[in-house]
């Protein structure tokens, strides 16, 4: 694939103005507010746990489902064609970055405003919120698996006349395989993790609830029931451990086969956990893979192909004909937009607007905060693992439990714990903030001190350095490059977190503390008015992707040329 | 059965236009198996991406079998210096690929597969999936691949500089057993090196390409009696003749 041209500066900006515009035509909460007289939350006991499971994990089902033909598309497309890819990361990157908040708008416009306030809208609306927590990352991770397939094997396909279903079936299937699993488990604990603000969708001061371990939790939470948290809780932990166990551990040992074998330092990861019994892959692939292969077999490759190709065809004449309708709807749509936009921007501005700047400020130093103390204790115990590599197992296979447990999870009992203390709200929110990024930082550093190589390590030694040296000039050098990817992830997703964190209803009470998030919540769900709510959602998708563009991403350039081990 | 006129290919790098290959004209008979050499950034490998039909040239045109090329050129094959199987694909199923390819029955595949495996000598090995052969053999299963669809044009590109001198030597006899079996398909040959060396032993004909841009400077026969061997009176002179031509 050519070389993608650097995207203009501009896009970015473009992009969040071009997305804010979209949410202001949605917002208006008094259009719906008349659906909710139908709906009424019902007090849900121990008895409902099993149903609100299956219901919760329906939706995160569908909700994946669909994130992964979307993700296809767009990084598909973003692939294939860096005129349009030039434009179509950036804007991913910028909708990674809107926090699931922003979507609410859209989602009450869009499902409820047309379809009405049944429960089939009310479904449809908590699916695409859940979608828009899982869709963005798995899209990159196509357009990753895509993007480095490596020339010569690209070559190698085309020049074997490899062309239509077969070139997916043989290579761009199979080369999308690791990345998209990884993310995959990435989108499922997002999924879980915004499950409980998905499953309350809100309007204004009316709240729709569905009946599923999100709502549940926070409902229980919210009535300071604390026997129905705490089950909700465990059911939950444990449909995220299962899912770990059963489905993502036999299937990332099952991706290995499906890495280009050019670096040798990455030997396979099902050696270095401890061996636990995989029934999981071999029950659930079996007759999937029976089912693929009689497809497989009947299906008429030629005939395919030609059909493929015909449609190809046909949407593209079809597109000749209906370019310039589409451009001149698409310009009067955002002119549309733009106009709704600027009239709810324009001041005057509510009397809380002028708490933006210090809300934002407190924010970004929590997020901080929890990030170093993330950084405190992970850096130590990842030096003393490179010295105890026995550790390095189970401490990973703890990690990756750990990341795929969503951080809401402990808020009930952080919550519990802390909320009448002194500064307690505070620390609850900088604590819930650090629950949601330690563990994919100490996920990505173990997997980096796992890297170092063993000969490199003993030359030092032999060298006579001491123990705190080597860790010095080699360990920490080393593993640099995935600090930073993970904190990339990590401090970015944790914003998302923030916005959960710095306001909650307990015990019928609300607590808060000052803060973007907080801002947001209460613009939400207090008092709907749009003004704040538009610029706390611009305020926040700005600094997450200046913040990213300006300061982690030079980083992860920098020390990726800087501390890049090579390997033979 | 080849014939390349006036062909030239410019890259652009960060806006500027580097050429690649500049007016390389040649024409290639049957039978002929035909090394490039070049100092690096002779466009060597752009060159026979031209043939196989990966690339288009910027100007000139190729001829095949006096049609000019269009697309992939299915009627040839390639082998690459990293060997490019699909790691997630078993040998056998990267050797059957060309043919399903091709629309050929599963089956038909399959045994035209496990033929071609065996001539060059990786019977048995079916299953194993690349990671799990030595770079040797996994340049086998690259042949393989290359010689199930049955070409009559075979492109080979560094094919032998990803592995250690045993085993390259042991590679380069079978290529040319290969080669000389008029039973196989495969009668011309144009394999890119930067090994002087290897081409003398290999090929009925040299063309030397310069560097930055690639030209051709000299297109040497060698008639040097086959088998050939590197002590063989005469070998030393031309390979330094031909040494002399890049410097």
């Amino acid at each position: 694939m050519p070389e993608p041209r650097p995207t203009p500066r501009w896009v970015p900006l473009l992009t969040v103005a071009g997305f804010l515009a979209l949410v202001s035509l949605f917002l208006g909460p008094e259009r719906v507010l008349h659906f909710a007289r139908g709906v009424i939350a019902v007090e849900r006991g121990l008895g409902d746990l099993p149903a609100a499971a299956a219901w919760s994990l329906l939706r995160m089902a569908v909700a994946y489902a669909a994130s992964l033909v979307f993700a296809w598309s767009a990084g598909y497309v973003a692939a294939t064609n860096p005129r349009v890819g030039r434009f179509l990361l950036p804007l991913l990157d910028v909708a990674q970055s809107v926090p699931v908040l922003g979507f609410f708008p859209a989602a009450i416009a869009l499902f409820i405003g047309l379809l009405g306030g049944g429960r089939f809208a009310l479904e449809l609306a908590a699916i695409f919120l859940i979608f828009t927590s899982q869709a963005w990352n798995l899209a990159f991770g196509v357009y990753e698996g895509l993007s480095t397939i490596p020339a010569e094997t690209r070559a190698a396909t085309e020049s074997l006349g490899v062309r239509g279903v077969l070139l997916w079936r043989s290579l761009y299937l199979p080369a999308c395989v690791p990345t998209l699993l990884y993310n995959s488990i990435l989108s499922w604990s997002n999924g879980w993790y915004f499950l409980i603000a998905c499953e309350i969708i809100v309007a204004g001061r009316t709240e729709y609830d569905l009946i599923g371990l999100g709502s549940m939790l926070s409902q229980a939470l919210a009535r300071g029931d604390m026997r129905v948290t705490l089950a909700s809780l465990g059911t939950l932990i444990a449909i995220v451990v299962t899912m770990e166990l059963v489905l993502w551990r036999p299937l990332r040992a099952w991706s290995q086969r499906y890495r280009y074998d050019t670096a040798r330092g990455d030997e396979d990861e099902a050696n270095d956990l401890p061996r636990l019994p995989d029934f999981g892959l071999p029950v659930l692939l079996r007759p999937l893979r029976a089912l693929g292969r009689s497809i497989w077999s009947r299906l008429p490759l030629a005939e395919t192909n030609r059909i493929a190709s015909a449609t190809g065809a046909g949407v593209a004449r079809t597109w000749r004909v209906l370019r310039w309708p589409v451009f001149f709807g698409a310009a009067f749509a955002s002119l549309g937009m733009v106009w709704s936009l600027v009239r709810v921007l324009l001041p005057p501005w509510p009397a809380e607007a002028a708490e933006l700047p210090l809300a934002l400020l407190l924010s970004f130093l929590r997020i901080n905060a929890a990030y170093a103390l993330a950084l405190l204790w992970i850096v130590p115990l990842a030096l003393w693992v490179s010295d105890h590599p026995k550790a390095l197992r189970p401490l990973t296979l703890i990690a990756q439990i750990g990341a795929s447990i969503p951080a809401t999870a402990f808020f009930p009992v952080l919550v519990a714990l802390l909320v009448n203390r002194t500064g307690g709200m505070e620390v609850i929110s900088v604590l819930l903030a650090l629950t949601g990024m330690q563990w994919y930082l100490l996920f990505n550093v173990l997997a980096g001190v796992q890297r170092v190589p063993q000969d490199l390590r003993e030359s030092l030694r032999s060298l006579g350095l001491s123990r705190r040296e080597i860790h010095r000039r080699l360990v920490l050098p080393a593993c640099m490059p995935s600090l930073v990817t993970g904190s990339v992830v990590a401090w970015g997703g944790t914003w998302n977190a923030l916005i959960l964190s710095e306001y909650l209803i307990f015990r019928k009470r609300t607590y808060e503390v000052v803060g973007v998030g907080a801002l947001l919540n209460r613009a939400t769900f207090q008092t709907g008015d749009r003004t704040l709510f538009l610029l706390s959602v611009a305020v926040l998708v700005i600094t997450v992707v200046t913040f990213n563009r300006v300061v982690w991403r030079r980083l992860y350039e920098h020390v990726h040329q800087r501390y890049r081990l090579e390997v033979a | 059965m080849l014939e390349l006129r006036d062909v030239h290919k410019t890259f652009t790098d960060h806006g500027r236009a580097v050429p690649a290959l500049e007016g390389v004209s040649l024409t290639i008979p049957e039978r002929q198996f035909v090394c490039i050499v070049g100092p690096s950034g002779s466009g060597k490998s752009t060159l026979l991406r031209i043939v196989m039909g990966l690339t288009p040239a910027t100007r000139g045109e190729v001829l095949y079998q006096g049609s000019p090329l269009a697309g992939v050129n299915l009627r040839s094959a390639m082998v690459f210096q990293s060997f490019a199987l699909l790691p997630w694909l078993s040998v056998q199923g990267n050797v059957e690929l060309g043919p399903l390819a091709r629309n050929m029955a599963p089956e038909d595949a399959r045994r035209r597969a496990a033929f071609y495996l065996d001539k060059v000598g990786l019977d048995g090995y079916e299953e194993a999936y690349p990671r799990e052969l030595s770079g040797g053999m996994k340049q086998r299963a690259g042949l393989a691949r290359a010689l199930a669809v049955e070409p009559d044009l075979l492109l080979m590109d560094e094919p032998f500089a990803g592995l250690d001198a045993l085993t390259s030597a042991n590679l380069r006899e079978e290529v040319l057993t290969l080669w000389s079996d008029h039973a196989l398909p495969v009668n011309t040959v144009v394999m890119v090196t930067h090994l002087i060396e290897e081409a003398v032993l290999m090929a009925d004909r040299v063309v030397v390409l310069s560097a930055h841009p690639g030209r051709v400077v000299a297109d040497l026969p060698v008639t040097l009696e086959r088998p050939r061997n590197k002590r063989d009176d005469g070998f030393d002179a031309l390979v330094d003749s031909i040494f002399e031509k890049i410097v």
